[in-house]
């Protein structure tokens, strides 16, 4: 639990959290409506300078030349910006966690892995006279095999999308190429059920469209320091992955955020503030980067698309005995925080039921296209969608109504979670009951009475035997790969992936008993961690 | 170079700068302009204005229409006596869009924009442009035809007949958002009744081809006939004919081909 040291902090929380039914006004909602809240673009500085980008026209190819020499002879260009110029040119953004390599260029070096990435940047005294610069960069390009189906980039002889991950997989522990959830025996589950219903879920990417397009003002301050104007939705991670990527410490920004002109997700890339400074460090003036409507539609990173297959057993009495899932996240070119998606979407199979026989390989796959990043819930709101498409289903096929079908088969406290959790504070069973309630949808006496407080645990505490895959012997992981920003000294390596799970009692939490602050502290998603 | 904006304010004045300047775009509402400049399209070095009061008349009063190239939607939706118009306007934009978007630019509106056009169309409108003697009309199916030649032409308005009732002139534009998306397909159908046949029927298609069109197999289908099952299924089956959709991220050339038929049945015969 969360302990507040109310001695310390007195003020800073009314504990007195009673706010539904009421209402409450935004903070910032009077500065909205009337048209005086401050965005990062509202900020004209001096003699500020303007960056654009010449994006890749291509999904895939090498770059076999760059020639910049008109643009720079255009009028108004003061400085052309190419991958070389960018002290640290590889970086991966959850790096700042210790968590994947680093994969992603700021400006393209050899070779571009997506349709409209970042080759050159341009500043100018105006926009105009970067666009026009822009148009006269020539690129000579040597045109690649694409790929931009997950499934295809994992078949043998596929297109090498990012040769940080050869396979076109993202690489879970230096040794996994994608997340594996096993309980039970889910296919001899599915052997003996009554009915089987295989499907498969094809989502597509969502772009998050916010009316304030992603951008960022930078300008030199004093004492070598340099003032960030930004839209940025995370931005002391923008901070931080500014400092990476130029290679200064962190204190030498002082980021300026705070109205985020629409964010949900996509606003956490951090894909303007580093050029935006690095041309305001070589030029010594203010520079602005905004993306314009159609870069931030096509080139903004979307949320991923995923493919998901979901094979259950159903008994005919409606309870669901087996789930086995394939899925995979579309991540695009680079990693970004799709690595993060399948760890997320893994964590939350088989969704709010309780099944013995659980079967999960979740996959972060690397395409040529757009590489894709966080938005709303993302890892989860793509399997939810298939898992209750796929629930409607089986009611469907066993005759029953669909919510006392998802009362039947939802979890409740003591039982025992795939994860080898023990579910508390469940209340699936009471929403669909207060659903069904408001809804004025007929729900049966029995399915009226049950709680998510009753019936529980038991034999559904118990943790079924649960076969090894014989196919696969399990690799030792080496340590996490180490980036200055890994604070972890060099002979603390990670507890070893427990995979596949022995059929045994859960081990204890391994959490540290007498949590203290900046001990280590233990992450269900990045294993154990100093902070 | 900067962008230049030159202001008259006659528009045979202006109708001159745009004829001699390559780069030199007209400036109606400015919702396809300033997102051209805005989005860096270099191609464009000039924009020209024009302050004239003709370009903003509206003459509704008798059987022929007229309406001046840079009067908005919004004002088409605020006159009673355009009552036939005010379907096509309405299907444009947001309210924002509709007061700054003109008729005359609405020509010029590239796919999957260009509604008002789709309508004008099937009124066999007349395009009324500047020339190097004064005023010039050109029929609009022309004027679309040549349409990627006409960037220096100024269309001075736009006129057409008003049908001869409300039940004779039907439009309906298919979008994913509504009110305001971009169009999946547009439709607009001219069916005069006289004497219980259809004389003189105009069909006229948005999105089916790189500028509206006419579906004139479709109209052949009509013309002449009473407006029943028979005739509407005979002009549906016959939509597609002479079209050329492209595939765009509202919908594939091959469901626009789907769709045509189906919803040019349901216009005719008056289904929602």
């Amino acid at each position: 639990m969360l302990e507040l040291r109310k001695d310390i902090f007195a003020d800073e929380r009314d504990d007195n959290l009673k706010e539904i039914g009421k209402g409450t006004q935004r903070q910032d909602m009077l500065g909205h409506v009337t048209g005086t809240s401050s965005y990062f673009n509202d900020h004209k500085l001096q003699g500020m300078l303007h960056l654009k980008v010449v994006r890749s026209s291509h999904a895939h190819a090498r770059i076999r030349r760059i020639d910049t020499a008109e643009a720079e002879r255009s009028a108004g260009v003061r400085r052309i910006i190419r991958g070389a110029d960018v002290p640290v040119n590889l970086n991966t953004l959850l790096s700042l966690i210790n968590f994947g390599k680093d994969d992603e260029p700021s400006l393209a070096v050899d070779k571009v892995r997506y349709k409209g990435e970042p080759i050159v940047a341009i500043v100018a005294d105006s926009e105009r006279e970067a666009f026009e610069a822009v148009a006269k960069v020539k690129v000579d390009y040597e045109p690649l095999p694409a790929v931009f189906d997950v499934e295809d980039a994992l078949k043998p002889g596929a297109p090498v999308v990012n040769e940080t991950y050869p396979k076109n997989t993202f690489t879970y522990h230096e040794a996994y190429d994608h997340q594996k959830l096993r309980f039970g025996d889910a296919d001899a589950a599915l052997a003996t059920a009554d009915h089987v219903l295989e499907q498969r879920y094809q989502m597509s990417p969502i772009e998050h469209a916010p009316t304030e397009t992603n951008g960022a003002i930078a300008a030199p301050d004093t004492n070598g320091r340099y003032v960030v104007y930004t839209s940025t939705q995370a931005l002391f991670f923008s901070v931080d992955t500014c400092a990476k990527i130029l290679d200064v410490p962190s204190n030498t920004f002082h980021f300026i955020g705070g109205t985020v002109g629409g964010g949900f997700g996509g606003k956490v890339d951090t894909l303007t503030e580093p050029l935006a400074i690095l041309g305001a460090m070589l030029t010594g003036r203010p520079v602005r980067y905004v993306f314009g409507r159609e870069e931030e539609m096509q080139y903004g990173p979307p949320r991923g698309a995923e493919r998901i297959y979901i094979k259950d057993g159903v008994m005919r009495d409606g309870r669901v005995v087996a789930r086995k899932i394939r899925c995979y996240f579309d991540s695009g070119a680079y990693t970004r925080l799709s690595s993060y998606a399948a760890v997320k979407c893994a964590a939350h199979l088989p969704g709010p039921y309780t099944i013995p026989n659980v079967y999960g390989d979740v996959y972060c796959v690397f395409t040529n296209r757009t590489p894709a990043t966080a938005m709303r819930g993302f890892g989860v709101t793509a399997m939810d969608f298939a898992i209750e498409c796929q629930m409607d289903k089986l009611a469907n096929l066993v005759n029953m109504d669909p919510m006392e079908f998802r009362i039947l088969n939802a979890y409740r406290d003591g039982d025992m979670k795939a994860h080898r959790r023990e579910a508390k504070n469940t209340a699936l069973i009471e929403c669909v009951q207060v659903a069904a309630e408001k809804a004025k949808w007929p729900l049966r006496e029995e399915f009226k009475r049950a709680s998510s407080r009753k019936d529980g645990g038991g034999s559904r505490a118990v943790i079924p035997p649960t076969p090894a895959d014989s196919s696969r012997t399990r690799p030792t992981a080496p340590a996490q790969q180490r980036t200055s920003y890994d604070r972890l000294p060099p002979t603390v390596t990670r507890e070893p992936p427990r995979e596949p799970p022995p059929p045994a009692p859960p081990p204890p939490s391994p959490r540290p008993a007498a949590p203290s602050h900046g001990a280590t502290r233990f992450s269900s998603v990045f294993g154990t961690r100093r902070r | 170079m900067a962008v230049t904006v030159k202001t008259f304010t006659s528009a045979s004045e202006a109708a001159g700068a745009l004829s001699s300047d390559r780069s030199a775009r007209y400036f109606g509402g400015g919702t396809l302009i300033m997102r051209a400049l805005n989005e860096g399209d270099v191609a464009i070095s000039t924009v020209v204005r024009a302050q004239d009061q003709a370009l903003t008349r509206i003459e509704a009063s008798g059987p022929r229409v007229t309406l001046g190239a840079g009067v908005t939607f919004a004002r088409v939706l605020a006159e009673r006596d355009l009552g036939f118009l005010h379907a096509p306007a309405r299907s444009i934009g947001g309210p924002a869009v509709r007061n700054m978007g003109t008729v005359g630019g609405n020509l010029f509106a590239p796919n999957p924009y260009g509604d008002f056009t789709v309508a004008l169309l099937a009124l066999d409108a007349t395009v009324t442009v500047a020339g190097g003697f004064g005023a010039r009309d050109i029929p609009i199916e022309e004027f679309l035809q040549a349409r990627e030649r006409q960037t220096g032409t100024l269309v001075l308005s736009v006129s057409c007949t008003r049908p001869a009732s409300t039940e004779a002139f039907r439009y309906r534009k298919i979008a994913r958002i509504k009110p305001k998306g971009g169009s999946v397909i547009t439709l607009a159908a001219h069916v005069p009744i006289s004497g219980g046949r259809i004389a003189g029927a105009r069909i006229a298609l948005g999105s089916m081809a790189p500028t509206q069109i006419r579906a004139r197999a479709a109209e052949r289908a009509l013309e002449g006939r009473s407006l029943d099952t028979a005739s509407i299924a005979a002009a549906a089956s016959a939509a597609t004919e002479g079209t050329s959709p492209a595939d765009n991220a509202l919908g594939s050339a091959w469901y626009r081909r789907e769709i045509v038929g189906v919803y040019l049945r349901r216009l005719l015969s008056g289904q929602e």
